[in-house]
């Protein structure tokens, strides 16, 4: 029996640290790693099915090509076979277009590995291309805490345990972050309480002492209405202006423009609800706001987290032990980034078996033409100088994803070449040319962080590549070398190398200097807690430009934004779509990543309000269908508790939906404002 | 009987999320079958929903039913309270299957023979926790000798049903709270 160190690499709160055990080059179990502070020993059901999913028969083994694009016809081809027709495809590209500018990559989440980055090195080595960029997830939220706050950042998980009062604000962590649960019941033990509010009655508002009710969108408002009663009740921080700043035009916004009974009407919470609400969380220190994901995903997103972080700034829980406004954080995410730059100083010293780069400059990455991910296939199929006409896809699934599924059936038929590498076929790979199998990160080294705790470990290798699987490294070092044999001197990303050292050259000085080691093969030893402090902001000293909480801002007004924050409404229903359509994360899957095996549900079950499914006579079990202009699904009844009459939720299936407010500024697009989708109803 | 080894779930900080039934399938490979299976209870008024999972296998009874019928001493029960069902003594005639009021005992269709939890009692023996109690994530699922617990501060996981509580079982469960509305 032998034991490697892995780590979860999805896009997930927890970022697990698992001890896998493997006898005779298989991998046989896997467990959480008892010494990483945040995992303590324990997976989720999720990571628990891994070894299943590693040597599931689904899992595809070797390279294939699909001669007739959704015919499902895959023959098996060799890798010499699948780079040739990649690389003849990019050299064919450049020379009739001049440029590589055709040649686009759509890459986000599906394995947030660092050296996964090896595909953005991939396509800056071969030269100026087309990418997404944004993040499809968090957008808003990470722009309104970046102006609040100057970065962003959140304290330790553990520090949760410390609070009195612990508000968990449009996040279920009972499904999606399942180790801060233990952390949430240690407060509780010693004396906590613990107020949940999100828009259906969530498996965490079950472990909860109070479930409030929201109407959607409208969380920025009564963040407001909460300050509101701070104000009248005499519940400000009275030291307010010694680190904030602009507090007193953020009072006298809501003192002229905020009133309760126009809160309660909107947010649907009654007014004694949010006047003992406020009282408690005034009164109460520490206390604690833990904020979604979901609640940001609306066109006023980014305005709800700036009025939340708001609501606990003038409440004095800003640095508190077991307070403060929690998000989450990117501070640990410091690499160097030699692995998607070829031309980064640290390749040019290192010993990597280095493409001749004569032929190529800085300047032409400089060119790559960024398309926003939550906009790409229009955005894509409207360049024309030139067109897109090869696409790689890699850790996405955007036909499953994606919001604008007319518009990448659009961009399809346009383009010569469409690569997916992945683990198993996906809703994108029915439309691809190639399908590329990849390793699982029990089959290759890694390196990764959360954007949540501050742990970062390094991943190794378990058990050798599945059939003919290779790492993403590996693909680009192969691209590489074939393009370079095709033409020298045509990818200036290194043709071989060392998947270890190459890892080891993603921890430079600042990430050493943030994890306190010395040089980065301690790293291998096992994960290291970054050495940030526990409690964000504990000496209220910010990273703005004023160095204080800004409630008035003025970047956000030089990016034509309010520069305090304000209420917003949502967008409406409409008579063709009445009824808002949410699609939070199933306990059961991470996005269109499925775990378990063979219990798949062949139908979407559409969740709502008993009373609004008798409106519709609709019973349990019953097969209906929901419609926008975008699209229509087959869905089967299932009433849920707690939940408004004019919200429907089917977990984890996404369509059409316009953008957040913010997301511009920090992530160079805005985001996908998923929660602002309305759809009719009908019995079938 | 020296011990009484039994099941302890604090519902209240159980989330249902199911780590405990996949831990005990995977480790004990079962699949299909579960040992380990979560049941949802819900109870809603006006002002407050309860929502509670109670995570149940084998509750290794006091008076063990399915010792008690089966015809060819398939069963044991140990001196630290696990009831053993003894593969190799099974003939397959479902007679526990029917009886266990619990529903434990489960057919298997590919060896023709009952089975069900053994508490890991191959790990216990080699000091390591079963693998239920291993995976559970907020340490809800324990298990504890419960003759060293005040007997007040438990529930029986049963319904006050005579028939029932005649088999002892050593599963007990913390009162769960509700959520105020």
């Amino acid at each position: 029996m032998e034991f490697h160190q892995n780590i979860c690499p999805r896009n997930c709160y927890d970022t697990c640290s698992i001890i896998s055990t493997t006898h005779n080059g298989v991998l046989i179990s896997v467990e959480g790693n008892p010494a990483h502070e945040y995992t303590l020993g324990k997976l989720c059901p999720k990571a628990l099915d891994d070894v299943k999913k590693v040597y599931s028969p689904q899992r595809i083994r070797y390279p294939m090509r699909q001669q007739v694009r959704y015919s499902g016809f895959w023959e098996r081809i060799s890798w010499d076979e699948a780079l040739t027709l990649i690389a003849e495809k990019i050299l064919n590209l450049e020379e009739t277009y001049g440029t590589t500018l055709p040649l686009a990559l759509n890459k986000y989440s599906g394995n947030f590995g660092i050296l996964h980055n090896a595909m953005e090195g991939l396509f800056t080595g071969i030269g100026a291309t087309t990418r997404a960029i944004g993040s499809p997830c968090w957008s808003a939220g990470v722009e309104a805490q970046t102006l609040d706050f100057g970065t962003f950042f959140c304290s330790d998980p553990l520090d949760m345990s410390k609070a009195k009062l612990i508000w968990l604000w449009g996040v279920n962590p009972a499904w999606t972050a399942v180790h801060q649960m233990p952390i949430i019941f240690d407060a509780i033990d010693h004396g906590a309480k613990v107020v949940c509010f999100d828009t259906h009655f969530s498996a965490t508002a079950a472990r909860a002492h109070r479930y409030v009710k929201v109407c959607p969108g409208t969380d920025g408002l009564l963040a407001l209405g909460f300050a509101k009663v701070l104000l009248e009740e005499g519940l400000i921080d009275p030291n307010l202006g010694s680190y904030t700043f602009g507090h007193e035009e953020f009072i006298h916004y809501i003192e002229t423009e905020i009133s309760l009974d126009h809160c309660s009407e909107i947010t649907g919470v009654p007014i004694s609800t949010i006047r003992n609400l406020a009282i408690e969380y005034g009164q109460t220190h520490p206390a604690c706001i833990w904020a979604g994901f979901g609640l940001q995903r609306y066109t006023n997103g980014g305005q709800t987290l700036r009025a939340i972080d708001a609501l606990g700034a003038l409440a004095g829980h800003l640095g508190e032990e077991g307070g403060g406004v929690q998000y989450a954080q990117f501070e640990t995410w410091r690499f160097s980034g030699a692995i998607q730059d070829p031309f980064h100083p640290i390749n040019s010293s290192s010993n990597a078996d280095q493409a001749s780069v004569d032929n190529l400059t800085l300047n032409q990455k400089q060119t790559d033409r960024l398309l926003n991910i939550n906009q790409f296939a229009e955005e894509a199929f409207n360049c024309t100088d030139p067109p897109v006409k090869m696409l790689w896809i890699s850790g996405r699934n955007p036909l499953s994803q994606d919001g604008n599924l007319q518009q990448w059936k659009k961009l399809i038929s346009q383009l010569d070449l469409i690569v997916v590498s992945d683990l198993f076929h996906s809703k994108s790979s029915e439309a691809a040319d190639l399908f590329l199998p990849i390793t699982t990160h029990y089959e290759h080294w890694d390196l990764n962080s959360s954007y949540w705790h501050y742990w970062v470990g390094v991943n190794e290798p378990a058990i050798p590549p599945v059939g003919e699987s290779r790492s993403d490294l590996q693909i680009a070092w192969d691209v590489s070398s074939k393009l370079n044999k095709l033409k020298p001197g045509s990818c200036a990303f290194p043709i071989s190398g060392d998947e270890k050292e190459t890892l080891l050259r993603e921890l430079g000085p600042p990430m050493l200097d943030i994890l306190g080691i010395k040089k980065a093969e301690d790293l291998l030893n096992g994960p290291v807690r970054a050495k940030y402090p526990r409690t964000a902001w504990e000496n209220r000293t910010f990273a703005t430009p004023s160095r204080r909480y800004e409630f008035f801002s003025s970047r956000a007004s030089d990016a034509h934004l309010s520069p305090l924050p304000i209420f917003i409404p949502p967008l409406n229903s409409s008579i063709d779509a009445p009824l808002r359509l949410l699609t939070p994360h199933h306990h059961s899957t991470i996005n269109s990543q499925v775990y378990a095996t063979g219990t798949a549900n062949p139908d979407y079950v559409l969740h709502l309000a008993p009373e609004l499914a008798q409106r519709y006579d609709l019973a349990v079990g019953d097969r209906a269908q929901i419609w926008n202009e975008s699209g229509l699904l087959e869905v089967v009844i299932q009433p849920i508790l707690g939940i408004s009459n004019d919200v429907v939720i089917v977990f984890q299936e996404q369509v059409e939906g316009p953008l957040t407010d913010m997301g511009q500024l920090t992530l160079g697009a805005r985001g996908f404002a998923l929660n602002e989708t309305f759809v009719n109803l009908r019995k079938l | 009987m020296v011990k009484q080894l039994g099941f302890v779930l604090d519902v209240n900080r159980c989330l249902g999320c199911g780590a405990c039934a996949k831990a005990c399938q995977n480790g004990n490979q079962l699949a299909p079958l579960l040992w380990r299976r979560i049941r949802r209870v819900e109870k809603i008024s006006k002002d407050q929903i309860q929502i509670f999972y109670l995570s149940t296998a084998c509750n290794h009874c006091g008076d063990p039913e399915c010792l008690r019928v089966c015809p060819s001493g398939a069963y044991a029960k140990r001196r630290d309270g696990i009831v053993l069902h003894l593969s190799e003594k099974c003939t397959g005639c479902k007679s526990c299957v029917a009886s266990c009021p619990f529903g434990a005992p489960q057919y298997n269709l590919q060896t023709n023979k009952a089975g069900k939890c053994q508490l890991c009692h191959e790990r216990l023996d080699q000091g390591m926790p079963p693998f239920c109690i291993q995976a559970c994530l907020t340490g809800a699922l324990k298990l504890k000798e419960l003759k060293d617990i005040a007997e007040n501060q438990l529930l029986r996981l049963t319904a006050p049903v005579p028939s029932l509580r005649l088999t002892r079982p050593s599963v007990f469960y913390k009162p769960p709270r509700t959520t105020k509305l």
